[in-house]
């Protein structure tokens, strides 16, 4: 909990790059894994056969799924669809992986077969009403300056949500529209930068910004909120 | 990198206004801010306490979303289901050939 509050406390500590995901490297690996990591890295994906392709696949692939499934779990909303949609996106990532390119980015190209899956598969089973979503700039921008005349929370109530728990966080999350969901969560806990997510969700880098944006935003009035609701912070202390 | 979406931010007499920096500022967290306009961010931050605690916002928010998405293990049962399904395709794919 207080490390969050230390990031925000801390003027000194604005350093950007802690605000990107980016991870370091925890645990280096074997000496041969990577000497494998560096072949599976080159390899000529014509003259592999099946069964060194299925090896290969294993090799990179499966570290990826504890990720990948807790990526599901915040998209589909649900342990059993969470399940279903990473055993697919397993099934589609082997079916194509002669066309994944070695040693470029395998984590983001796996993104980008799971919000296809999820997309093509369970947007449609669950019709829901997509939400408008329109890349329009200015429409946020305006908001954006809007907003800041406004009174925003005070020191008090960042406090407020900084105390919120976990699960309030991911009701959150779940209760936004899913473009603005994946977007978020893509960058902030993926940390994976505008362009690569762009290419992931296959849109133009201007709706992942409008996208992050207003997901950002509705998230923030949601979160505001639920600390209002638990009495972290008083009803007028946000509105007045 | 320029893209259409990306214009500068705008300054008057070479300092940037509340509005601006505002709009920006979701970029600057992100560490996707060209490095003038970073430059024109933290200019602007070290002397604007309310853009100040917009961006203390916009970080407390980033680190509450990664904080609660804590990385979940898959549980076994998928593990082997998807190491299975792998296994069978190559296995029918190699005996075809």
């Amino acid at each position: 909990m207080l490390a969050t509050a230390d990031v925000v406390a801390s003027r000194q500590s604005r350093d950007p790059a802690q605000g990107v995901g980016l991870e370091p490297m925890t645990e280096l690996p074997e000496p041969d894994a990577a000497t494998q990591a560096e072949q599976d890295a080159s390899v000529d994906v014509k003259e592999e056969t099946e069964a060194e392709r299925a090896a290969r696949f294993e090799r990179e692939a499966m570290p990826l799924l504890d990720q990948m499934y807790s990526a599901a779990l915040r998209t589909a909303r649900n342990p059993t669809d969470a399940e279903d949609l990473v055993q697919e996106t397993y099934a589609k990532a082997f079916a194509a992986f002669h066309q994944y390119r070695p040693g470029t980015n395998l984590k983001a190209w796996m993104y980008r077969i799971l919000t296809n899956t999820y997309i093509n598969t369970y947007r449609k089973k669950q019709r829901q009403p997509k939400e408008s979503d329109s890349s329009d700039v200015e429409d946020y921008q305006l908001a954006r300056a809007e907003q800041h005349t406004s009174k925003g929370l005070r020191s008090a109530e960042v406090e407020a949500l900084d105390h919120l728990p976990d699960s309030d966080v991911t009701r959150a999350l779940a209760s936004i529209g899913e473009d603005f969901r994946m977007a978020v969560y893509l960058a902030d806990v993926e940390g994976f930068a505008y362009k690569e997510i762009a290419e992931i969700m296959d849109t133009p880098i201007g709706t992942v910004m409008s996208r992050l944006h207003r997901g950002r935003r509705q998230l923030r009035d949601l979160l505001t909120d639920y600390a209002v609701d638990r009495g972290f912070v008083s009803d007028e202390a946000v509105r007045s | 990198m320029t893209t259409p979406d990306r214009h500068p931010v705008p300054t008057s007499a070479g300092a940037a206004d509340c509005a601006a920096v505002v709009l920006r500022l979701f970029e600057y967290v992100d560490n996707e801010a060209g490095p003038e306009d970073r430059e024109l961010i933290e200019a602007h931050l070290d002397q604007c306490g309310s853009c100040l605690r917009e961006y203390e916002r916009d970080m407390l928010l980033k680190s509450l979303v990664r904080r609660a998405c804590h990385k979940e293990q898959a549980p076994s049962a998928l593990r082997m289901q998807v190491v299975s399904r792998i296994t069978s395709i190559t296995v029918t794919r190699d005996s075809d050939s």
